[in-house]
């Protein structure tokens, strides 16, 4: 049944409702502080996001808020629906469309990489300015762990109908 | 619904590739980040960016982000027109090989998107007035257009056409 999956479909859902709880605090919570000559600034996630929209880059926000905020939850959101129990009411035509939102997804849902360019940038920062991490940043990288996971044990085969017939093929 | 518009073609797939490799000129000539540290100002192109994180003896950071901004978007587009020079050739005998290519190609990818992450929290973050300011520039607009054209270009390849002689792909 979940042939190519590293943990099973009960995993998946877990997994993926893991990473949904997580990425509430995620975006609320204090992400990273700095502090120079006395003067503190708390960023949250989307500060980045806020300041390239102030220096007039809409179109990099836009791309940053997606990559690294809106899509990343969007797939969670489909692996859990996917892998929730059928009793919940989704149609096998409504499966095989959200398949196939989960396979484009897969390639611009990418929190880990959000995840090294922050590391790089501490890193950088270090002997600049007095960096703290917040929770938000604990709550993001376990965000983006879970979705690894809840992707890992995803089986990426079309789901099977019970009729038998291709599912994937478009209504 | 029959006139539907084919993303998945190789046509497509060179044509994003193409519109990549013209992004990346400038990407890399012009600048990605201004740094403002105590009347010091500084404004770095990608390469000079790097050039600057190893002579302050940050050298895995340097490696990291030389790999992700400068070796993978390259790497990238000269393996997509390989194996799409390839495929217009006919059917090769490697097919095996030339498949865990475009797979490798799709894996690293996501992570060329670091530098406009980077940008994006460091912009975010470093707001100290005249002791110490990032600010984004127009360069990472590129870079970002350049990745996110290399990303669509992997997804339009459409690798059954490694199978295929050119005369049997239908179009």
């Amino acid at each position: 049944m979940a042939k190519g999956a590293r943990f099973g479909p009960d995993a998946a859902l877990a997994f993926s409702v893991t990473g949904l709880i997580l990425a509430v605090p995620a975006a609320l919570l204090p992400f990273v502080g700095a502090g120079k000559l006395g003067n503190e600034r708390m960023s949250y996630l989307f500060t980045g996001v806020g300041a390239l929209w102030g220096n007039g880059m809409q179109a990099v926000a836009v791309l940053v808020f997606l990559l690294g905020g809106l899509l990343p939850v969007a797939l969670l959101l489909i692996l859990a629906c996917l892998h929730a129990p059928r009793s919940f009411g989704l149609t096998d035509g409504g499966a095989a469309q959200l398949y196939k939102a989960a396979r484009t997804l897969e390639h611009w849902a990418i929190p880990e990489v959000q995840v090294l360019a922050v590391l790089v940038a501490l890193m950088k920062l270090g002997n600049v300015v007095e960096v703290t991490v917040g929770p938000a940043f604990w709550c993001y990288c376990a965000m983006a762990l879970s979705l690894i996971l809840a992707q890992q044990s995803f089986n990426f085969e079309p789901p099977a109908p019970p009729g038998g017939t291709a599912a994937a093929q478009p209504q | 619904m029959n006139q539907r518009f084919e993303f998945r073609s190789n046509a497509n797939a060179g044509a994003f590739a193409l519109a990549a490799a013209v992004m990346l000129v400038p990407a890399n000539l012009l600048p990605v980040l201004d740094t403002q540290t105590s009347g010091n100002n500084r404004s770095d192109t990608i390469l000079s960016g790097v050039i600057e994180l190893w002579r302050n003896g940050l050298w895995a950071i340097a490696a990291i982000v030389f790999v992700a901004s400068i070796m993978i978007p390259a790497l990238k587009l000269a393996g997509l027109g390989w194996l799409l020079l390839k495929t217009r050739r006919g059917a090769p005998q490697d097919v095996g090989r030339l498949t865990r290519i475009y797979a490798a190609i799709d894996f690293i990818g996501r992570w060329s998107m670091l530098d406009v992450f980077l940008a994006a929290f460091l912009t975010g973050l470093v707001q100290f007035g005249e002791f110490s300011t990032v600010r984004a520039r127009s360069g990472i607009v590129a870079f970002a257009a350049a990745v996110v054209l290399t990303v669509l270009a992997t997804q339009a390849f459409d690798p059954r056409a490694l199978w295929e002689s050119p005369a049997d792909s239908s179009p």
